[in-house]
């Protein structure tokens, strides 16, 4: 063990403390304080909660912690060191089922909880899969390789460039399926990012993350692995898909398109929802059941065009009231090659901004404009203001979402480098459906609570 | 340093579920409670220890802003979930988390919008913790005198049974190691309750129905902050177990910001006697129901004690019960055969019912079992049916019966038929044979379950959380959970306690009921009678009068006892004012009012509360014209005696008694009017014999 690791997380005063009463992390200990007497095992303190106290924890289980001039004494009567381990089972191998590769990317999907520190850990081999969801080996053959162990927030353009030609790897050797274990915060980028660069695949690209981690007895994590598994190894959808519940019961899971998806609850299980369509399918125990029928098919071939590029020289702009031009005039000034905004209503910003426009245009900075309404099209012809921000340049981007926009803009521009008309029509020309030419009538639900027919269905229905 | 130090182990573990007596006295003669003395518990080793729940009555719930206690049975969404055992930091399962897996269970939570939000359901992390709930849990830990922790961390605890959403319930250690005075001078008992351990956390749902594999919960009770008190297992009789609780709730109840009512408190006691380990009985709502039962749970487990020790005699062991993990059962190991077309033409309804709707008829072969099933466990109970409830809880198997076996003679099957199963288990002489039947997958974790459920009986007494029946008897709920379903909620941040908090609590600390008692026997009173009158709601009327001597307290605290509890009946609790008792005190105190006087004087004072109480008093004492009064009423008495002739001469007295005394009471001396009486009776009976 290094010096850190002995008082993991402690700081004075209570490293002297512990120091001078030869009492180290992971000690049993008694302790004499102004309250009373206190035995447990000294754990490590989190280097985020304040310097001041010892944490315990009791036979019982209970953790507490002491405050270090309570103490007035502290003797060790024993040592305990707690390493956890997940156990890991051989993932059994079946002929007869389809080879499936799983790669991990990080996120709460392939973390479990270190039950001693409450610290996060990553579990990932198939045998630690295997162990904890022993129903994954009912559906395929599992292969699993770790790429990195990131949470959502990290992901970036680095990560989307492997991620895409692993995947062409892998479809390359002949996996019949390609799952990708991701943090849910930033799912919806990078199933874009892959829907861009994974082009005309034979075999499913499943993304699938988890809101509750594994190691709650309510996590919906087994669950959407086992979908997520099921659809990549059985399903005829060979497209880049997100997979997670449908509604927070444990029902069945949705099969969003990769550019259609987004998350929009910070924390419910049904978080992910496709805008401006339906769901592409449901999964259920029984299997899967397909709701839209313009979908790519699976193949047998081993063909895929991969196109893994990116400049991330590119902003999102939420438009706000007041925006003035400073703003775009300083990503410009910092050398930023194109910029999305998520405008208001129809697709508007104020004439404050108006110079910048003019400005990006001359210098070869493109600039989109999508919606903060997130559905709907952009029109910029209704409005007299629509009209003269197409007049400064500005391409609109018919129903994409603010973010697949966002991602498209930079691998545009990795495609295209300094050619802004090929990156404008690249952008306005539909890859993966992020521009649909029609919208359903039932591609914008959102329900509105309390009103009668609502708690209806809610009572009858939803449960 | 001691990390170098490899001679160095570990030697906190956690309290032995095991009771330290490991002698059990087989012979011991069941007998009913009332014929138990304290002695007899002793030789059975009999202990016990409270956990006990106290709702607290806060505006908000412990982790989120949703109204605490408003409970309703309306629903307006219904949400469905499955619970997943995890593992814990071994890399084993816990053995309820298996259980309930192995359960298949569908969990319902059925709504309300007044009562939960997205917290309860688990789909929004926790707010912060209720402050004011944390507070209320630091003054009940005060008032054991526990040692209060600096910094509060929350912790999971799992629970699969589906009774919370998230699969565990979030709980936080307040208090430690504390004790309290515990003096039942009827039951001898003057010693210290010692408290282990005082928590704050969530309460759970309410089940609404559990049929086969689907369990239904309502959520309105769901994240109520409580308080839960675990005691050492310090009592050692059942009465003991019954004054224990009442003081833990009296004590609790200083406070006054904990919730009253129905189901706002409710008790977990753990039971072991020698030999025996500890059996926890969940929810026990009354205190009255207490002592009957854990004195069946002690039988219950000197009754397996019992089995246990003749399996052994018979030469029964665990491999013999063993059976391969995988697989049907029935396909996987002799001790189990599918009997469903031996039994085709079966005549036995609920087996005939299974078999026509599609179902399995299993038996199972139990070697050296043969007579053990019909073994009486507990009142009305055998051995079998701890088998029985075991399978409907974690098969749930929904038949009724669903389960019969051979120990029973001619019961469900015919002789012929039993012949038949026998053979296909190649059954010896000395095996019971169980059959149970159901679909598939049921009967085959039926199977499983019977088997497992037999080796435990080699161990004696399994682990196990039971629910409490009315009658006094448990019924098997769950298996005991181990100490790894534990681990800290990273949601939560650890709370420091300020001392300004504990200062505050300290400095207004409600009196707690020994230390009334004691005062109250400085006053002059019994220690029975101290105590009483300390966890009595007139105990602040009685400290605010005046008693020049210690008599007359004694005399006005037995009135009180009689009168007040059914004067709060009748009058939506209130009682009389010091002012306008203090008058009758000091009539007591100078003989003004004559003993017969007082609780009569005091059930005036209280039920006529306009009457100015000089004019009561006045009433209740001797008048003018008092034995004028007397002369008519005895005059009357004997006019008419006549019709009374036939009868005992003392109900005669009773009734002329009850004639003359309630209009002169306090007037006349009760000894002086049965005197008269007693002349006046016999002259009349003379002269009607003449």
């Amino acid at each position: 063990m290094t010096k850190t690791d002995l008082y993991k997380g402690y700081r004075e005063p209570l490293l002297s403390l512990m120091k001078k009463n030869d009492v180290v992390v992971w000690s049993e200990i008694r302790a004499r304080t102004r309250e009373g007497v206190f035995e447990g095992l000294v754990l490590p303190r989190s280097e985020t909660s304040d310097a001041e106290h010892l944490v315990l924890k009791l036979t019982s289980g209970y953790n507490l912690g002491l405050r270090y001039d309570t103490i007035e004494s502290m003797e060790e009567i024993g040592y305990r060191e707690a390493h956890y381990k997940v156990p890991e089972k051989k993932f059994p191998f079946d002929p007869a089922k389809p080879k499936v590769k799983l790669f991990g990317t990080g996120g709460t999907i392939a973390s479990r909880l270190d039950y001693r520190t409450g610290a996060v850990i990553p579990a990932f081999s198939p045998g630690e899969l295997y162990g904890s969801v022993p129903e994954l080996a009912d559906v395929c053959n599992l292969e699993t390789e770790k790429l990195f162990g990131v949470f959502s927030e990290n992901m970036g353009p680095e990560q989307y460039l492997v991620l895409a030609e692993e995947c062409g790897k892998a479809i390359r050797e002949g996996y019949q399926g390609i799952v990708i274990g991701h943090g849910t915060d930033t799912m919806h980028h990078t199933s874009a990012a892959l829907s861009y660069m994974v082009q005309d695949a034979p075999v499913p690209v499943v993304m699938v993350g988890s809101q509750r981690s594994s190691d709650r007895p309510s996590s919906d994590a087994a669950r959407n692995l086992i979908a997520a598994t099921r659809a990549a190894a059985h399903g005829d959808i060979a497209e880049v898909m997100v997979c997670m519940f449908g509604p927070t019961s444990d029902r069945y899971n949705l099969l969003h398109r990769g550019t259609r998806v987004r998350k929009m609850h910070s924390s419910y299980r049904s978080t992910f929802r496709t805008l401006g369509d339906i769901p592409l399918a449901m999964v259920n125990d029984e299997g899967i059941l397909p709701l839209k029928d313009d979908f790519r098919r699976r193949r047998d071939d081993r063909d895929v065009d991969v196109r893994a590029v990116f400049d991330d020289r590119i902003s999102l702009q939420y438009y706000y009231p007041s925006m003035k031009a400073d703003v775009i005039d300083g990503l410009i000034d910092r050398g930023y090659k194109g910029i999305v905004i998520a405008g208001t209503g129809l697709g508007h910003v104020n004439r404050l901004v108006y110079p910048a426009l003019r400005r990006a245009r001359a210098e070869g900075v493109v600039v989109f404009m999508t919606l903060q309404t997130l559905w709907g099209f952009v029109q910029m012809h209704v409005y007299e203001t629509g009209r003269e921000i197409l007049e400064l340049g500005v391409v609109p981007l018919a129903n994409m979402l603010p973010e697949a926009a966002f991602i498209k803009l930079g691998w545009a521009l990795g495609m295209h480098p300094d050619r802004p008309d090929a990156v404008r029509k690249l952008m306005t020309t539909p890859i993966a459906h992020e521009i649909l030419s029609r919208e359903p009538h039932d591609g914008y639900l959102v329900f509105q609570g309390g009103v009668p027919e609502i708690k209806g269905f809610l009572e009858q229905e939803w449960k | 340093m001691s990390q170098n130090d490899t001679s160095k182990t570990s030697v906190l573990t956690p309290p032995s579920d095991l009771n330290p007596r490991l002698d059990c006295p087989l012979d011991f003669r069941d007998r009913s409670w009332t014929a138990m003395s304290p002695a007899d518990y002793a030789e059975l080793g009999f202990i016990a220890g409270l956990e006990v729940h106290q709702q607290l009555a806060t505006q908000t719930k412990l982790f989120c802003r949703c109204p605490s206690g408003q409970f309703t049975k309306d629903c307006d969404a219904e949400v469905l979930r499955h619970m997943r055992p995890t593992l814990s930091e071994l890399g084993e399962y816990d053995g309820t988390a298996l259980m309930e897996f192995k359960t298949h269970k569908e969990i319902v939570y059925r709504l309300h919008r007044g009562t939960v939000c997205t917290y309860e359901i688990d789909d929004t992390p926790p707010f912060e913790i209720n402050e004011e709930a944390v507070r209320i849990a630091m003054e009940v830990s005060e008032l054991f005198d526990l040692n209060l922790v600096n910094e509060l961390h929350v912790m999971r605890k799992q629970y699969l049974d589906g009774s919370i959403p998230a699969g565990f319930q979030r709980t936080a250690m307040v208090g430690l190691t504390g004790s309290i005075p515990f003096r039942v001078p009827e039951l001898g008992v003057d010693r210290i309750l010692r408290i282990r351990q005082l928590s704050l956390e969530e309460d759970s749902c309410r089940e609404v129905s559990d049929v086969g594999h689907r369990i239904t919960f309502r959520t309105d009770r769901l994240g109520i902050p409580l308080t839960e008190v675990v005691t050492e297992p310090d009592f050692l009789t059942p009465l003991e177990v019954q004054a224990g609780a009442r003081l833990v709730a009296r004590t609790t109840r200083c406070c006054p910001r904990v919730r009253r009512g129905p189901g706002a408190a409710r008790q977990d006691v753990n039971v072991s006697i020698a030999g025996g380990r500890r059996v926890e009985i969940k929810g026990v709502s009354h205190h009255r129901g207490l002592p009957r039962l854990v004195h069946n749970e002690a039988f219950r487990q000197l009754n397996l004690l019992r089995i246990r020790e003749e399996l052994l005699r018979r030469g029964v062991t665990d491999a013999a019960l063993r059976i391969p993990e995988d697989g049907l059962a029935w396909e996987r190991s002799q001790l189990v055969a599918d009997v469903s077309t031996l039994l085709t033409s079966c005549d036995y309804q609920p087996l005939r019912d299974a078999l026509d709707s599609d179902g399995r008829v299993i038996a199972v072969r139990l070697p050296g079992f043969g007579g053990l099933l019909t073994h009486r466990t507990q009142p009305g109970v055998t051995f079998a049916a701890e088998i029985a409830d075991r399978v409907r809880v974690i098969a749930c198997l929904t038949g009724r019966p669903f389960f019969v076996h051979s120990d029973i003679i001619g019961y469900g099957l015919h002789s012929r038929e039993w012949t038949q199963v026998r053979k296909a288990l190649r059954s010896k002489k000395g095996d019971s044979v169980v059959l149970v039947w159901g679909e598939t997958r049921d009967v085959d974790t039926a199977a499983r379950e019977i088997l497992l459920r037999a080796q435990d009986a080699l161990v004696g007494v399994p682990s196990e959380t039971r629910q409490s029946y009315p009658n006094g008897t448990t019924g098997f709920e769950r298996i005991l959970p181990g100490a790894n379903r534990m681990y800290p909620d990273t949601d939560t941040p650890p709370l420091a306690l300020p001392d300004a908090w504990r200062e505050e609590i300290r400095a207004r600390l409600p009196e707690r009921p020994w230390s009334r008692a004691d005062r109250f026997r400085k006053r002059g009173l019994g220690l029975e009678a101290a105590q009483r009158l300390a966890n009595s709601p007139w105990a602040d009327l009685f400290e605010a009068l005046d008693f020049p001597d210690a008599q007359t307290a004694r005399r006005v605290e037995a009135a009180m006892q009689k009168r007040l509890r059914l004067h709060l009946r009748t009058s939506e609790g209130r009682l009389p004012t010091a002012d306008r008792l203090q008058a009758w005190v000091e009539a007591i105190a100078n003989g003004a009012l004559r003993p017969e006087a007082i609780e009569v004087a005091l059930d005036r004072l209280c039920g006529e509360p306009l009457l100015p109480p000089s004019d009561i008093l006045a009433s209740l004492q001797p008048h003018e014209g008092d034995e004028r009064a007397l002369a008519a009423l005895i005059q009357r008495c004997v006019a008419q005696a006549p019709t009374l002739r036939r009868r005992e001469e003392d109900s005669v007295m009773r009734w002329a008694m009850g004639e003359v005394m309630p209009p002169l009471l306090g007037r006349v001396a009760p000894a002086e009017v049965q005197r008269r009486l007693q002349e006046a009776l016999a002259d009349g009976d003379q002269e009607v014999q003449r």
